[in-house]
């Protein structure tokens, strides 16, 4: 033992290949499982794919680091649920190449922000928050509105979101760049397109107000307002779940009440 | 995935706890070895030399 | 720098150096149309200068053969000089930030001075940036006098030091750009990934022959902490930044994992990044300079190394508690509650075993502001691994998880424990390495230990009460079993300790910028007057100092 682990040791080749040994079985074992699982993800057969101007959006929310001050994951505890909906599930993030899950809120957590507010309070809200909001220490974003949002290349990255195991046809590859246009401009040829690929629920609107161009805004916002809103999973299984746990939830004594430990 | 599930999770849950035994038993078997000690007292002695030279 | 290079070396910095510019020209070409092409002329601009540097500072004459006979650390002195800038950059951009929370028009209405871009600036400048460069100057300088041998040629340091820091510049300013994969403490997009990966090898290079050129038998236990720090945190690297680029000309690119195997990726790099990097990296550094400047041998090696093998096993399993309560599988949150619990004893393992070394020398503690540093390190190590252990156990997770509680606990760590361990080491090191007697001012260390030390328990306290308050106050159910508080009122009632955590950000900013300044006046002192003969360094210095 002491001889074998000396020359481990004394060569210091052995000594590396130990300690990446050591190191790496935890990992392994941690994550190596959530791979093959199927029940970390739940079903979701209605669970649809971010628009191409849903993702400019995206990625426009992690450029200015939103991630850093809003989480987006409700955790299972009983005043988390009542105060911004049913608890994450990990069927709702499976599209998210990253997660943006976050952990800190110096605001509110947004999983279910999307339909909350009108696309103007957004605008508002970002453009100086407040105006809106007295006491916020959001910074403003008025420059999104300013800015022009580059569609050209949406292509591009709806092949590398599928290349990394997003369903996005052929067909919406191609026609990204004018899905972007045609969803933040409802009386545009384009608009239909839009419906036609990713479903009648989408939001097609003038986000920003303005039916002149496509902003950073315009993007930002149809992003806000989808948060939460690709699947019905968590509310039909917060649906689900509220039947049995009435009595439970009639006490409400507990601050703090794990949620849904039964049914993991 | 080749291996399903369960059997992952079994091989994590189980296989984790012996390889952690396994090895707090080797390294605390390394650290008291008795024929140890005196490369241990070197070590940490030599570090306290007022040399700062290269040896050759 | 140049001359101390033998003419192999010389061409192959320069080659080295063609290359990347080329690289360079490449990535501005393909990227005009976005960030990447501003990162493009970053690597151009700078390997140009390099080269010019290289070409004005070659004169064709090979360095004094004598130099084997030292140890060669003109790479740690600038590695010095380098982590104290960015330790004032990154502090001071992290005071902007926590000013941001009280008056949040201190943006100027400008986007790359927003809360969100302002983050990622101040984390990886004090981390990678301040961090990063202390283990690798001091690394490098343990490395070389436990093995009692010079590292084996002079060119891959400076390839290590230099891409280390042009890493840095690309990740720090393209946070400012917007370039940003929100990634955690690991932002920095693809290129600037793949381009720290090559750096990484080659630092582990440098260890691997510099080991095998030892002389003592027994690799010496600071080197193992080191290179756990090396090999890990490259395995950590890889595995989370696997991702996509949109193309070549974009800086964007899509995370390989998604949703809850992302989080998981994420948080076991988060997790171990703060274990690896800020743990067992400082800790290598403890395990050596502690000992050194208290003149006492560590208390117990054997312990030291149980806690090593201790640390290295368990870290890896305790990142799940990042994720408590959320759609991660149930066993694997308590899997990793149960190793961070029992993480606690290799942790406390070490800061006894360094508190127990000091036993015996605490008048030395009392008068010599440097090894207090160090005494204050290993207690704050103490004292953040016991609170990481009991954040990780899941109810109370539940009060501390998304507050500031959090904040508090990673401060107590890095202001505490990594910056006050560097800063001791520091003004050991910095007499050695530039052969003076002793530091410019012993009374600057004193003042800017107290400095430093005030700082760090007004924001910890500050960031205690706002969290712990903040989490309550979310849970809190009137009589009738509603929420009592709005989730506005819970951020109005953080104002005041969003100010008090300012003002102890500043004191330990100008403890930094004081220490900055003894440093380079010791610097300074060190190019007035010879070198002073010391009982632990040559009489003579046999090969010129030349380069930093």
């Amino acid at each position: 033992m002491s001889e074998l682990h000396r020359k481990l040791e004394r060569s210091a080749v052995g000594f590396v290949v130990a300690i990446i040994f050591m190191a790496s079985i935890g990992g392994l074992v941690e994550i190596a499982p959530l791979f093959t699982i199927d029940e970390t993800v739940e079903d979701a057969p209605d669970m649809r794919v971010y628009t191409p101007l849903e993702l400019a959006g995206r990625n426009i929310y992690i450029r200015e680091g939103c991630y850093a001050c809003h989480s987006q994951m409700i955790r299972t505890l009983q005043d988390e649920v009542e105060r911004y909906g049913p608890y994450s599930l990990a069927v709702e993030s499976q599209y998210d190449h990253p997660m943006l899950w976050g952990s800190k809120r110096t605001g509110p957590d947004l999983a279910r922000l999307g339909g909350k507010y009108s696309d103007a309070w957004h605008v508002a809200h970002l453009i100086n928050p407040r105006d809106v909001v007295p006491e916020s220490v959001m910074p403003k974003y008025g420059w999104l509105q300013r800015n022009d949002l580059r569609i050209d290349d949406l292509g591009a990255h709806l092949s590398a979101m599928k290349a990394v195991g997003v369903p996005y046809s052929d067909e919406m590859i191609a026609n990204a760049t004018n899905d972007a246009f045609g969803q933040t401009l409802p009386d545009s040829d384009f608009a239909e397109g839009v419906s036609e690929r990713y479903g009648e629920e989408t939001n097609i609107r003038e986000f920003d107000g303005d039916t002149s161009r496509v902003t950073e805004m315009d993007a930002l916002v149809a992003y806000l307002q989808i948060l939460g809103r690709l699947t019905d999973a968590a509310y039909q299984q917060a649906a689900g779940n509220q039947s049995s746990q009435d009595q439970q939830a009639q006490s409400q004594q507990a601050q703090s009440q794990p949620l849904g430990s039964t049914a993991k | 995935m080749i291996a399903d599930h369960e059997t992952l999770v079994a091989i994590a849950k189980s296989w984790g706890l012996f390889y952690l035994i396994a090895m707090s038993i080797g390294v605390l078997l390394y650290a008291f070895w008795p024929r140890n000690r005196k490369r241990f007292e070197k070590a940490k002695m030599s570090i306290l030399e007022k040399d700062d030279r290269p040896w050759h | 720098m140049v001359s101390q290079l033998t003419p192999g070396e010389r061409i192959a910095a320069l080659i080295t150096l063609i290359l990347l510019a080329v690289i360079g020209l490449f990535m501005a070409a393909a990227g005009r149309a976005d960030p990447l092409g501003a990162h493009g002329f970053v690597v151009l601009l700078s390997s140009t200068g390099l080269i010019f540097l290289l070409l004005s500072k070659s004169n064709g004459t090979p360095p004094d053969p004598a130099r084997l006979l030292q140890y060669y650390d003109d790479p740690t002195k600038l590695g010095i000089i380098l982590s104290m800038i960015w330790a004032v950059f990154g502090l001071f951009i992290g005071v902007w930030v926590a000013s941001l929370l009280a008056w949040p028009d201190l943006t100027f209405d400008a986007a790359w001075a927003s809360f969100g871009r302002l983050r990622p600036v101040h984390t990886t400048s004090v981390i990678f940036g301040f961090g990063g460069n202390a283990l690798i100057a001091t690394s490098l300088h343990v490395l070389q006098r436990t093995s009692r041998a010079r590292l084996p040629e002079q060119f891959s340091p400076w390839f290590v030091l230099l891409g280390y820091n042009l890493f840095c510049i690309l990740a720090v300013s393209g946070y400012f750009l917007g370039v940003t994969q929100s990634k955690e403490y690991a932002e920095a997009e693809w290129y600037a990934d793949i381009w720290l990966v090559i750096v990484w090898v080659v630092y582990f290079g440098i260890y691997i022959r510099t080991l095998a050129r030892r002389q003592e038998p027994h690799i010496y236990v600071a080197n193992w902490y080191y290179m756990a720090f090396i090999l890990v945190v490259a395995m950590l690297h890889i595995v989370n930044n696997l991702a996509i680029p949109v193309s070549m000309g974009h800086a964007k690119s899509y995370s390989a994992f998604s949703g809850v195997q992302d989080a998981m990726t994420q948080w076991w790099y988060g997790h171990n990044a703060v274990a690896f990097f800020l743990t067992a990296g400082f800790l290598g550094m403890m395990y050596y300079y502690l000992p050194k400047r208290a003149e006492r041998p560590i208390f117990s090696y054997r312990l030291s190394i149980i806690s090593f093998w201790g640390i290295t096993f368990m870290y890896m399993w305790a990142g799940s508690h990042h994720l408590h309560y959320t759609a991660l599988p149930h066993w694997v949150q308590t899997l990793g509650m149960s190793f961070s619990i029992v993480l606690l004893v290799p942790s406390w393992a070490s800061a006894g075993n360094a508190l127990a070394t000091l036993n015996g020398a605490w008048h030395r503690v009392r008068d010599d502001a440097t090894l207090r540093f160090m005494m204050v390190a290993a207690v704050f190590y103490g004292l953040t691994t016991f609170e990481g252990s009991f954040m990780a156990i899941r109810p109370v997770n539940s009060l501390s998880h998304y507050t500031d509680w959090t904040i508090g606990h990673v401060h107590a760590g890095a202001l505490g424990w990594v910056a006050m361990i560097t800063f001791g080491t520091f003004y050991c090191l910095v007499p050695w390495m530039w052969k003076q007697e002793r530091i410019y001012s012993p009374k600057l260390v004193e003042w800017h230990f107290w400095l430093a030390l005030s700082g760090t328990i007004v924001y910890v306290f500050a960031m205690w009460n706002s969290g712990i308050i903040q989490g309550l106050m979310w849970r809190t159910y009137n009589e009738s079993g509603t929420l009592t508080y709005s989730f506005l009122e819970s951020l109005v009632a953080m104002e005041p300790y969003y100010i008090a955590r300012a003002f102890g950000g500043f004191l330990f900013l100008a403890g930094a910028v004081v220490g900055s300044y003894n440093i380079w006046m010791t610097i300074r002192m060190a190019r007035g007057v010879p070198a002073t003969p010391m009982d632990d360094l040559p009489v003579s210095r046999l090969a010129p100092e030349a380069g930093e």
